[in-house]
């Protein structure tokens, strides 16, 4: 694929990222892979594809593209459209079985959420191996074996990853915003101008907030003083050019206004390092039960955010992070012992074959319905 | 993790999918099942491959046949268990979650009557190759199976033309359910190499949507 497509698709897809982009599913050759080549499986989002074969790029290996509808793997995995029937399906029906000698696969750490490894394995006969989070780290940990060291593992949110959010939010508003065009058509381009500042602003400058987000009133804080800095910036520029008058402050006083709401009402959840502050009665806690624990550790290889600590001598996991838990749910549809669960505000307990059937993202109403009942 | 609309949307999905599919299909995906059904007959064995809500398995079931319905997704099978449940149906379909991956788990030649709504063209070209081939491995000899999907059409001109009404469509659908199919290309032809011979198909006016029923050759005539 040439740099100038790679570079088109990356812009395209980032602009329209909240659509998704199915691609042709089965198998991709890499290179010139043979009989004990490393098999690997990514969903069927066009971009994801695109960046799991440039980073692969060089190695030869084969690799499976699984029916995701066209969604990015951790998305897709907790909302249900991307399940042990996708990834045994790919398995059985693209051919790979007689291509290979060995019976190793190789699927992404974020897919954990949503596929067993060991459903897969008692159906097909293949291993599941948890790979890197980032398709770039994949050279790395085939290189050391098929092995992820802590950092491959964990997910953070550097800057081109809250650029791509920004962009990701900015574009979709921009085009309602364009909505504009109809009735108030010299207002329109100066609302996008604005969306894409306040989106741009939000997301490069996260380092600085983010630890306020945690509660209620930080995240209520951070919105108004967003507000309040465009505001202080409208009144200086008007001033300066002598154009300020009532109607004017008051009119993008409002439009500033609902675009901060917009930007800020679940702004952790736009994040892959928190879980979702908007539903309260929705944040779940882990919770370990150390009987049935025999330390495993599937749960430390798939935690994105490292929450875990497994003492291998004694046996035992511990949570030892558990303010750094997103909620993906991952540790709990791996755990063998089903040791894992979520509790809720209320006591509720979701146990662990709920959030296998169900996946996290699709839990809603029987969170509720199991809160009420206890 | 994920926004809060989406989420809403999302795990309400299955509950608004039967208004999406109907608007997708203008309606006609009900009539087409109605007719479908009219080849079943009572004592028969039906296996409903991507049951979803369970519209065509309940149809049969309604005719006297005894269904096995698989899907892959847990909360399509709840809504149709509970349709099951409130048309007094439920000893007559047995809901099962699983994938047409595992269709080769199905004994050989034990279904007279293979049916499938809207589901083939959600597959893959090499999972509806195998689903095809495992189709053909467990109808008896002259069993049916019927099909009501989308196709693309066949020529450049009706084509666009679909386009032109589908893609509007294809969008609302996608708002309500988040869900949409890839019309499949070359039914026919794929029909035919896995070794069953269309008995009738009809299509919508401009091609796009195909009610068929194709057969497996009975054991003299294979």
């Amino acid at each position: 694929m040439s740099y100038l497509h790679y570079a088109w698709t990356n812009i395209l897809q980032t602009l329209l990222r909240v659509l998704p982009f199915p691609c042709r599913t089965g198998l991709v050759k890499i290179g010139a892979p043979g009989r004990d080549s490393p098999v690997l499986l990514t969903c069927n989002f066009r971009l994801t594809v695109a960046r799991v074969r440039r980073a692969i790029q060089g190695i030869d290996a084969y690799l499976l593209v699984a029916n995701s509808r066209g969604i990015n793997v951790w998305c897709a995995a907790t909302g249900g459209l991307l399940t042990n029937h996708d990834v045994i399906a790919v398995l059985k029906t693209s051919g790979i079985e007689d291509l290979v000698d060995h019976r190793q696969l190789i699927l992404p750490q974020l897919a954990a959420t949503g596929i067993e490894g060991a459903v897969v394995h008692r159906k097909t006969g293949w291993t599941v191996v948890w790979g890197p989070v980032r398709a770039s780290a994949i050279p790395a940990f085939l290189k050391a074996g098929s092995q992820a060291a802590a950092s491959m593992r964990t997910i953070d949110f550097p800057w081109p990853q809250r650029l791509e959010m920004a962009v990701a939010w900015a574009s979709p508003i921009s085009l309602l915003a364009l909505l504009l065009l109809l009735f108030w058509p010299q207002g329109a381009l100066p609302v996008v101008g604005l969306v894409w500042a306040l989106s741009a602003l939000i997301f490069l400058s996260f380092p600085l907030y983010h630890e306020r987000l945690r509660t209620t009133g930080g995240r209520i804080a951070l919105a108004l003083l967003l507000w309040l800095l465009f505001m202080a910036a409208l009144l200086a520029a008007t001033i300066h050019a002598g154009t300020l008058s009532w109607p004017l402050a008051i009119r993008w006083g409002a439009i500033s206004l609902i675009v901060v709401a917009i930007l800020t009402v679940d702004l952790m959840g736009s994040t892959p390092v928190y879980k979702g502050g908007f539903q309260e009665d929705r944040l779940l806690q882990i919770a370990l039960d150390g009987e049935l624990c025999t330390g495993v550790g599937l749960c430390e290889q798939v935690c994105p955010r490292n929450v875990f600590e497994v003492d291998y001598q004694q046996r035992v996991a511990t949570v030892a992070k558990a303010e750094d838990c997103v909620q993906c749910g991952a540790c709990i549809v791996q755990c063998p012992c089903d040791a894992l669960h979520f509790r809720s505000a209320t006591g509720a307990v979701v146990p662990p074959e709920t959030v296998r059937r169900f996946k996290v993202n699709l839990l809603g109403r029987r969170l509720v319905d199991s809160a009420r009942a206890t | 993790m994920s926004t809060f609309v989406l989420m809403r949307i999302l795990e309400s999905a299955p509950q608004r999918y039967d208004l999406g599919i109907r608007l997708l299909t203008l309606g006609r995906v009900q009539r087409a099942y109605d007719r479908l059904a009219s080849y079943i007959d009572p004592g028969q064995r039906v296996l409903d491959i991507g049951c979803g809500t369970g519209p065509l398995a309940l149809r049969a079931a309604r005719r006297g046949a005894s269904v096995r319905a698989i899907d892959v997704n847990p909360q399509m099978l709840e809504i149709a268990a509970r349709h099951g449940r409130d048309t007094g149906l439920s000893d007559r379909i047995e809901l099962v979650e699983m994938s047409v991956a595992e269709l080769d788990a199905e004994r050989s030649e034990s279904y007279d009557v293979v049916m499938s709504g809207l589901c083939l063209s959600e597959l893959g070209d090499d999972e509806l190759a195998y689903t095809l081939k495992q189709v053909t491995r467990i109808l008896r000899p002259g069993g049916l199976l019927l099909v009501a999907d989308e196709v693309r059409p066949q020529s450049l001109v009706t084509r666009m033309l679909h386009s032109l009404v589908r893609i509007p469509l294809a969008i609302l659908t996608y708002v309500i359910s988040q869900r949409t199919t890839r019309p499949i290309a070359g039914l026919h032809d794929k029909l035919t190499q896995a070794g069953l011979s269309i008995m009738s198909a009809d299509t919508s006016r401009l091609g796009s949507f195909i009610e068929l029923m194709a057969k497996k050759p009975d054991k003299a005539t294979a």
